[in-house]
């Protein structure tokens, strides 16, 4: 683009000046031409035979010395040369009679001069005349004009670019907003583009959000289909437990456990891949776990569900409104957490969330009896024991390892020392940025 | 205790009802949303257990109808829906309680006992009222030297008292809250139950006022 357009303004120029050029040289040598039939018309033939030049056909000009105009005539071997000329000489071509000839020629004192030289027959006699001017100020104002043009096409680029980038950058903006959009989308700010975009963009965008609904409803459904999943497993489930518990007084003790060990066993195998089946993870155009609106509300589930325990709850949120995770999982992450904690707490619960770092780190406490450095081992491990009768914070626990690994974070169990409980820290991965276009 | 219980599989409805009948409630039983949306707001129960995948009309629109139309009726879910947005959802939407299934019976009940307890503001683990102290588990009352035994429409009876102490208890309140839906509702054999509770305990425990009814521990 500035190429083409620099390109077609030089080729401009080069042409106006080469006609420029033209113009001047051809304009000063009519005038050459005229002083030189002036000229000519001055010369008469004496009585004695001899040519002269009538002085009053002579103007001014060639009158003073180096004042750039000159002339000279040759007849009969005799030079008349204008006094302008003083002592030097002005070399002239030989022309053949009838022949008019424009040359360029060094004059006196290095002037740059256009000669205009012809013989002509007067009186029977040839006469070679030859008028020259100085092109030395023509020339001068030429390269003024020059440059005068040189700038004008510069400044003419410059403002043409300006205006282009300004009408582009003009009509790209809704472009430049549909892509904020996206980024926000990857942030989960956003749930789905804004359609208030001009006609042209907008096809895309309806394109985009239809996908990203479609997708939305797909995860609805799919967790909708592991919701209907459940009730139908688990309510016989339910009533083969309840069967086998009723079996119990009087029969046979250890097939009893057995069937419940085995009950239990695929009530956490259904519960497990349930809970796997409904993490929505990345999913664009899903909503985030929100701090100020999602916490609450979970709270006071929690304290409503443990309502005869008397837990004082504190919560310290730094640089986060949102966690990295799309709501439900969000809700399902900090739900085993805090009602882990509420569980286990003696009379004091607290949360911590920092988002200034990169992952933002989680952190929950209790002060109650905590676990013995054997469990905190085991709860560092992968498969965690799913054992009802393991010993305090079991299941909670390993349903938070397996959702924090699932969304590509980590999770380190250890000992409050603030609290003297259980500490859970977990840290979550914010999802990558896709470079270049969130600028 | 009316307990109104809404679940749809119908042989875990009957289980249940048969062990919530045992435990000395009068359970009522309905498997689908709307009957349980419209006896729930029909009847004064004492506490609801609410199945969420009802056919019909889900169990969140049936808590939905109950609150809009002040049913305060304390409410048990128990459901197979275990994620935390579901827990959320239905405590925030009115429920008082969550139970995922499987459960086991006596988590159920010590459940059911601990919201009836709340919502009549009755403190402690067991119910004691001027000295008598209700064995829920034994169905039987102490004065703290001898035991008696109670049978299962006397337990009743006398549970509903000791969690309304002090207050006057109408006949027909008194049936409401001791009977099933399809029960053989005869006022006076309310009068039969008091007396033989008066038997067992001493003419003082229930006092009658007439033309309103009685008074359980009433202080003179």
């Amino acid at each position: 683009m500035m190429l083409s357009l620099v390109t077609a303004i030089g080729l401009l120029l080069l042409i106006a000046g080469i006609s420029v050029h033209h113009l001047m040289e051809s304009q000063l040598a009519s005038r050459l031409a005229h002083d030189g039939e002036s000229l000519l018309g001055g010369l008469s033939v004496r009585a004695d035979g001899r040519v002269v030049l009538d002085p009053r056909r002579i103007q001014g000009i060639y009158l003073q010395p180096f004042s750039g105009h000159y002339f000279r005539i040759d007849v009969d071997g005799e030079v008349m040369r204008s006094r302008s000329l003083w002592d030097e000489t002005l070399e002239v071509p030989d022309v053949p009679v009838g022949e008019i000839r424009i040359s360029h020629v060094t004059g006196p004192e290095q002037q740059p001069l256009l000669l205009w030289s012809g013989t002509f027959l007067k009186h029977g006699r040839p006469v070679r005349l030859a008028v020259a001017e100085d092109l030395f100020d023509l020339q001068a104002g030429f390269r003024r004009l020059w440059w005068h043009l040189l700038g004008g096409s510069l400044a003419l680029v410059l403002l043409v670019l300006l205006i282009q980038r300004f009408i582009v950058a003009r009509s790209l903006r809704p472009v430049a907003e549909a892509v904020d959009d996206v980024a926000r989308l990857e942030q989960g700010e956003a749930t789905a583009l804004r359609e208030a975009v001009p006609q042209e963009v907008l096809p895309l965008v309806q394109a985009i959000n239809s996908l990203l609904q479609r997708q939305q409803q797909r995860l609805l459904r799919s967790r909708e289909a592991m919701g209907n999943m459940a009730h139908a497993i688990k309510t016989p489930l339910t009533l083969l437990q309840q069967i086998t518990a009723e079996q119990a007084r009087g029969s046979d003790d250890a097939t009893r456990a057995q069937l419940e060990h085995y009950i239990h066993k695929i009530n956490e195998l259904i519960d497990t891949s349930l809970r796997r089946a409904r993490i929505a993870g990345d999913s664009l155009g899903t909503s985030r776990f929100d701090l100020r609106n999602d916490l609450p509300v979970l709270v006071d589930t929690i304290s409503r569900l443990h309502r005869d325990r008397r837990i004082a709850f504190e919560q310290h949120i730094e640089h986060a409104d949102t966690l990295p995770m799309e709501q439900q999982d969000g809700m399902e992450l900090l739900g085993n957490l805090l009602d882990n904690a509420w569980k286990w707490a003696d009379s004091r619960v607290r949360l911590r969330v920092d988002g200034s770092t990169r992952p933002l780190l989680l952190v929950i406490e209790d002060d109650g009896a905590g676990v013995g450095d054997a469990q905190l081992q085991q709860l560092a491990q992968r498969g965690v024991r799913h054992d009802e009768d393991a010993e305090g914070h079991g299941i909670g626990l390993s349903i938070v390892k397996s959702l924090v690994e699932a969304l590509g974070g980590t999770v380190e169990f250890g000992r409050s020392p603030q609290f003297g409980g259980l500490q859970v820290k977990v840290y979550c991965r914010w999802p990558e940025a896709s470079s270049g276009i969130s600028q | 205790m009316r307990l109104l219980l809404a679940e749809d599989d119908q042989e875990l409805g009957a289980r249940l009802k048969r062990f919530l009948d045992r435990q000395g409630f009068a359970v009522d039983l309905y498997d689908n949303g709307v009957d349980a949306s419209f006896y729930g707001a029909e009847t004064p129960y004492d506490v609801i257990v609410l199945d969420l995948g009802l056919p019909r009309r889900s169990g969140l629109e049936v808590l939905d109808d109950w609150r809009r139309g002040d049913v305060k009726t304390p409410v048990l879910i128990l459901t197979a829906r275990d994620t935390w947005q579901e827990k959320v959802q239905g405590l925030q939407r009115g429920a008082d309680d969550y139970l995922t299934k499987p459960f086991h019976e006596q988590e159920l009940l010590a459940r059911l006992q601990a919201l009836i307890r709340r919502n009549t503001q009755t403190v402690g683990e067991s119910l004691a009222v001027n000295g008598w102290v209700l064995d829920e588990e034994t169905q039987s009352v102490s004065d703290g030297e001898r035991n008696w035994p109670l049978t299962g429409i006397e337990f009743r009876l006398l549970r509903y008292f000791m969690l309304h102490p002090g207050h006057i208890l109408s006949k027909s309140r008194l049936t409401e809250h001791v009977y099933e839906q399809d029960a053989d509702k005869d006022s006076n054999v309310i009068e039969v139950y008091v007396n033989r509770l008066r038997q067992k305990l001493g003419n003082k425990v229930i006092t009658t006022r007439r033309g309103q009814g009685y008074v359980f521990g009433a202080r003179d």
